[in-house]
């Protein structure tokens, strides 16, 4: 969640503080570099693409969507940035990374270096309406199950939608049946489903909202 | 380990822990069906086309705040929160979390490092010309 003293901290930057500028880049700083630091042992680089995300996120201040909290939208651009360094050294998975002629790889196949708001919805307004509307109704549905504490629910949907984890996979780390897994994100399911229609979308445009298990 | 279009989907993302992340990449580079398959989950995306799953990720919907993570630190959170929030860490393995909650427990923060300190001043210093003209 975006908190105010977040959307204060990049109006002041807007119009040019340097010390609220200061105090961003000294604010998350520190969990930027951990982050980077679990992925690249030297700490200099580390540094440096730390900078540079702050530079990219100091580039596009004008264009920063105030719905986005500032640590999402930092490690956004941050990791694509590490995902870049590692292949250059050839030492990130690459499945099938293009060479240009001279035989230098292209850049990543599947990750935008300079993810961002705008390039993530590179499609249409359109999508970027879906898109806010998918993520309006997963922060409702997270929400709820936080204050009802229900937490073994949110534990199985996040096991299956951000782990990419089977019902049955999920059932095997949380020690419960696999049909409970299955009625959890059945429900998860409908409670996106009823929100998107709420807000007059149609749930066709999120396919994998029809997608039960595949196990 | 099942590897469904989810799963691919939080390999893009980096997501994986790294013994699950080398199986994917192994699984893709033997099976044509599923290099398609992640291939046409790249094109989705490029399209503006997104999972749940990527989603959820990118804006860390389900992650603790700052001060949330404070006070697990503490333990002065309600038991059911804390055991909410060490499954994100360590079963979900959310490395932003992770990086967050270690910058909260290192007390020697990295700036009194002289040459990174001296770096750090350097870069606030150079990047103020980026700064948006005062109005
Ligand atoms: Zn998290």
């Amino acid at each position: 969640m975006v908190s105010l003293d977040e959307n204060m901290l990049v109006k002041k930057i807007q119009k040019g503080d340097q010390l609220a500028w200061s105090d961003l880049v000294l604010r998350y700083e520190g969990r930027l570099t951990n982050y980077a630091q679990g992925k690249i042992k030297d700490h200099a680089s580390c540094q440096d693409l730390v900078q540079e995300s702050f530079l990219g996120f100091l580039a596009n201040i004008n264009n920063f969507d105030a719905s986005r909290s500032i640590q999402s939208y930092l490690f956004g651009i941050l990791s694509n940035k590490i995902t870049d360094l590692l292949r250059s050294y050839g030492r990130l998975r690459t499945v099938e990374t293009p060479v240009d002629s001279s035989g230098n790889q292209k850049s990543s196949p599947y990750i935008d270096p300079a993810m961002g708001a705008s390039t993530w919805y590179r499609g249409d307004e359109k999508k970027k309406l879906e898109n806010d509307a998918l993520i309006k109704g997963l922060r409702l549905l997270i929400n709820q199950l936080v204050q009802r504490k229900d937490y073994l629910k949110l534990k199985s949907i996040e096991l299956i939608f951000v782990n990419g984890l089977s019902n049955l996979e999920a059932a095997n780390i949380l020690g419960i049946d696999n049909k409970t897994v299955a009625s959890h994100r059945h429900y998860a399911n409908n409670f996106i489903i009823d929100n998107l229609k709420k807000m007059n979308l149609s749930p066709s445009v999120f396919p994998h909202l029809s997608e039960q298990d595949q196990d | 380990m099942t590897i469904t279009k989810a799963t691919l989907d939080a390999f893009i993302d980096d997501h994986l822990n790294e013994q699950d992340s080398i199986r994917v990449e192994k699984a893709v580079r033997e099976s044509q069906e599923l290099n398609t398959l992640l291939k046409s989950i790249i094109a989705s995306r490029d399209m503006g086309d997104h999972s749940i799953g990527a989603i959820w990720r990118r804006e860390h919907l389900s992650c603790p705040t700052r001060e949330e993570l404070s006070s697990y630190k503490e333990e002065a959170l309600d038991p059911q929160r804390i055991d909410y929030i060490k499954f994100h860490l360590e079963t979900v393995g959310c490395k932003a979390c992770k990086a967050n909650l270690s910058d909260l427990i290192c007390t020697k923060n990295s700036l009194t490092n002289p040459d990174a300190n001296e770096k750090h001043q350097q870069f606030l210093e150079n990047s103020k010309i980026l700064l948006p003209k005062k109005v």
